[in-house]
């Protein structure tokens, strides 16, 4: 369980976290959603350790994260997949995925061969496309190898930010039926941030809007896409 | 409005080049011989850091080049001194424009480049320019250089002020140039092009939004920085020769740890960083005069004292010396 | 005839060393954003222990190796003490440009150089020595000729070779050099893998201190050793890097053949005084016409 309480967060004198409090809740996936500019991005970042919070209490299975460095942040369990299918374009696909089991190259050395292979299993265009370089992949398929770097490390929490960014529809549905058959059958937690706040809403079991740095709804996820008061005022449709 | 407000600059920049010089007239008179030459070192020495200052410290370029530019300036002084019999008076301000024009091709050059690739290339040039000494034996004589110096005061300056010593005139001859170097050094940094160079050092994207020519100013930069350090390099020849082995890469180096050590931003901080530099051997000498050092470790001391000093003030406090009391004043 | 030969033999085994100082430019370059001109300083640094160790009767091979080890720890030390803490210091007002903050490192850098000089001249004078070589300088014979190729020549050539080799294997098929590769083009996306990006850095630092002593070891039993011998070296391995571009460790090689054989005819149909002119001419040349570099990519974004 990950627990966040009163998190601020600021850039300057611009504050993108005002005080938030949420929690996602074990093999459940929880969805943030909110306009351009809410913060979601930043709440993500904050927790994995890529900014740090000016206050506040971040709490992975008991534990404080607070302070750490990302690349211990991800050794606890929490990978995070970040804004605009953050792969590195001049590595091949391979390399990409492997890149995220490195780190467990020591300890779990017997697993990194089968975690590969579970990721091409999950998204077979990738592994017909091993040797390419990520650069020349689409836009769909960046979000894939994205995604699967991230899951190679065997994370218990996923972090995911705005996946259907530039995407077609269906690939869109694509890749969140994928991460909901995985939280559904690994107990994997999800933390999924979204503007499409439909596609989100109606995979996930609660549902936590942002406005302004700020929680102003947080709900389980069927009661919040019902609520269109909500909706036209923070979302505009 | 705009006239007044250049008016007040010119004022401001006016009053502090009267103090320096009274202050640099003062102290030249009470100094021994040594010292007067070791002031007089400081005050051309000055100059060219004040070139390092304008481009480095306000345009945020970082040029290692700046020894090249004063080896034009002292070779262009020697040629005209010795090939036309022009008095150093002359001779002076015509090589401040060939260094400038040198400036121009450096800064033509350099528009085009940034960060590490400005500072490598100008260090590469750095190195070429005194083999042209050699390449072109005949007009430079190679490394036996040409040998100039500052002379002999006129006769109507000793007939009024009474024969002035050599290192005394020495600092005569310098002293007019600091307070003009000061004065235009005052002026940039107060005016609109200063802050101009500063926009584009801060933020290269705004200020060519906000319709500054970007390469154009780089290239003015470059200009009057290469005229402070012709001017540098020029009087810095006076003192007897100039010839490659006088203008080595290790001026250019020496001319940034002054500018840094003692605050890359300001013209205070070139000063101190100017005495730091001049001084240090000495300071480290009297330290340690107790302690009979080998020459191999007294010859080596002072430069490792201060790349040491280069290494601290970088890492501890990047302002430098001026720097750190400009942030407690604020 | 032969002076052609002469040339593209000094030519090339010239070029391998100056490769190889380009080759550690760039991959500080890469995995720190910083061109490291006291680069050479360490090598000249680690010369002059191998150098030390040598005269007092080890073998060329314990200097050798030492040396290696020593150019490698000045490297990381380098980073940890210096680089490190600045890149760490983004708000102090100085470096709050993109300019200055380009420009600070280098500065750092210079003032490394400058200390290195000095405490090799109180350390070991500034007078000029030789370096051994561990093959022979004569030129092979063949018949009655004598060849403008030493066994030297075929040494330091082959050791080059084999160097590239392995680095080259090391960044491509080891999961550290994939990791130090991931640090270069994309530290967000590296970090949030789990690598330890700080240490990628160093280590960066040190295999780039390594190859530049190897440099030295390898050019001084021609040019000799003082504290400023190889400052010439940076300027040609920095011309080669440009020339190859900055990002790419094969346009590095690249570029030090090309400046190895330009430096050579010119000395050879030329004079040796020219060689700086030429040197500037092909730097000029480059940046006016391709500033990425023969082999440098367009738009790599560094991190
Ligand atoms: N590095 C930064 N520097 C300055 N301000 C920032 C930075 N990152 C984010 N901000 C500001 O913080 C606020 C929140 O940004 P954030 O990226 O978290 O929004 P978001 O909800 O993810 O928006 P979007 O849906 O457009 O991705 C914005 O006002 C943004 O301008
Ligand atoms: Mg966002």
């Amino acid at each position: 369980m990950l627990k966040i309480e009163n998190l601020v967060t600021k850039f300057g004198s611009v504050v993108a976290l005002d005080g938030v409090s949420m929690t996602a809740h074990e093999s459940k996936i929880t969805t943030v959603i909110g306009a351009n500019g809410a913060g979601k991005s930043t709440l993500l970042r904050t927790i994995s350790g890529l900014e740090h919070p000016a206050q506040g209490a971040i709490t992975w299975q008991g534990e404080s994260i607070v302070g750490r460095r990302p690349e211990d942040i991800v050794r606890l369990g929490i990978a995070h997949v970040p804004e605009g299918h953050a792969v590195i374009s001049e590595l091949s696909v391979e390399e990409n995925i492997s890149m995220g089991s490195l780190f467990r190259r020591r300890k779990f050395k017997s697993d990194i061969a089968k975690a590969m292979d579970e990721m091409y299993q999950l998204f077979p265009r990738l592994q017909e496309r091993r040797k390419q370089l990520a650069g020349t992949l689409s836009g769909g398929e960046r979000q894939m190898l994205a995604i699967s770097r991230a899951l190679v490390s065997r994370p218990q929490l996923l972090l995911l930010d705005e996946p259907s960014l530039g995407l077609a529809p269906l690939v869109v549905e694509q890749i969140i039926d994928s991460v909901n058959t995985l939280c559904r059958t690994t107990g994997l937690t999800v933390l999924l941030v979204e503007q499409n706040a439909n596609t989100a809403l109606g995979v996930a079991d609660h549902g936590v809007l942002l406005a302004l740095g700020k929680v102003v709804a947080d709900r389980p996820a069927a009661e919040l896409k019902a609520d269109e008061n909500l909706r036209a005022a923070y979302l505009g449709y | 409005m705009s006239n007044l407000k250049a008016h007040s600059i010119a004022r401001k920049s006016l009053i502090r080049t009267f103090l320096f010089t009274v202050v640099m007239l003062i102290l030249g008179s009470r100094f021994d011989a040594y010292n007067q030459a070791q002031l007089a070192l400081v005050l051309i020495l000055f100059i060219g850091v004040l070139s390092v200052t304008i481009l480095t410290g306000i345009s945020g370029q970082l040029s290692l080049g700046q020894g090249a530019l004063m080896a034009v300036g002292g070779y262009s002084t020697a040629l005209m001194m010795i090939n036309y019999k022009l008095s150093l008076w002359i001779a002076i301000p015509l090589s401040i424009i060939s260094a400038g024009i040198a400036g121009l091709l450096l800064g033509v050059a350099a528009a085009r480049l940034s960060g590490p690739y400005l500072a490598g290339t100008t260090l590469v040039i750095a190195l070429a320019i005194p083999t042209l000494a050699n390449r072109f034996m005949s007009v430079f004589k190679g490394d036996e250089g040409l040998p100039v110096d500052v002379g002999y005061p006129p006769a109507w300056f000793s007939n009024t002020f009474g024969e002035p010593s050599y290192e005394k005139w020495q600092i005569y001859v310098a002293l007019p140039f600091a307070a003009i170097a000061l004065f235009f050094a005052s002026n940039i940094l107060l005016s609109r092009s200063g802050r101009m160079w500063r926009a584009i050092r801060d933020n290269e994207l705004a200020a060519s939004l906000n319709g500054v020519n970007y390469s154009r100013q780089k290239i003015y930069v470059f200009i009057v920085s290469a005229t402070f350090a012709g001017l540098s390099g020029a009087l810095y020849g006076l003192r007897g020769l100039v010839g490659p082995s006088v203008y080595p890469v290790s001026l250019s180096l020496t001319l940034l740890t002054a500018a840094v050590l003692g605050g890359i931003r300001s013209i205070s901080g070139a000063f101190i960083g100017t005495v730091i530099v001049v001084y240090l051997p000495d300071w480290i000498e009297k330290a340690l005069g107790n302690f009979s050092l080998s020459e191999q470790v007294s010859n080596f001391l002072p430069a490792l004292i201060s790349s040491l000093l280069l290494i601290l003030v970088v890492v501890i406090n990047p302002a430098g010396v001026a720097g750190t009391r400009l942030h407690k004043h604020k | 005839m032969n002076t052609f030969l002469a040339a593209l033999f000094s030519g090339t085994s010239r070029g391998a060393i100056f490769a190889l100082v380009a080759l550690g430019l760039v991959i500080v370059w890469r995995g720190a954003g910083i061109v490291n001109f006291a680069q050479m300083g360490q090598a000249m640094f680690s010369t002059y222990i191998a150098s030390t160790l040598i005269t007092n009767g080890n073998s060329y091979w314990v200097g050798f190796f030492v040396a290696l080890f020593a150019g490698a720890a000045m490297g990381a030390l380098l980073d940890i003490l210096v680089m490190r803490p600045l890149s760490n210091k983004k708000k102090t007002e100085l470096l709050s440009s993109d300019s200055m903050r380009a420009a600070v490192p280098v500065i750092a850098s210079l003032g490394i150089l400058g200390a290195l000089q000095a405490l090799a001249g109180i350390l070991w004078a500034a007078e000029e020595r030789g370096f051994p070589a561990p093959a022979k300088q004569e030129g092979f014979t063949f018949g009655s000729n004598v060849m403008p190729f030493t066994a030297f020549d075929l040494f330091v050539i082959s050791l080059v070779a084999l160097t590239l080799v392995i680095t080259t294997l090391f960044f491509k098929k080891t999961g550290i050099g994939l990791a130090m590769r991931a640090t270069a083009l994309n530290q967000e996306v590296a970090k949030l893998s789990g690598i330890r990006t700080n240490r990628t850095r160093t280590l960066s630092w040190a295999i780039s201190g390594a190859a530049s002593s190897l440099a030295g070891l390898l050019i001084t039993p021609t040019s000799n050793l003082s504290p400023n011998t190889l400052d010439l070296v940076l300027i040609v391995g920095f011309t080669a890097a440009v020339v190859g571009g900055l990002d790419s460790p094969a346009g590095a090689v690249l570029g030090g053949f090309i400046l190895g054989m330009v430096i050579s005819f010119v000395t050879f149909y030329d004079t040796p005084e020219d060689v700086f002119l030429s040197i500037l001419a092909v730097l000029l040349l480059v940046l006016l016409i391709r500033p990425r570099g023969i082999l440098g990519s367009k738009d790599v974004r560094r991190v």
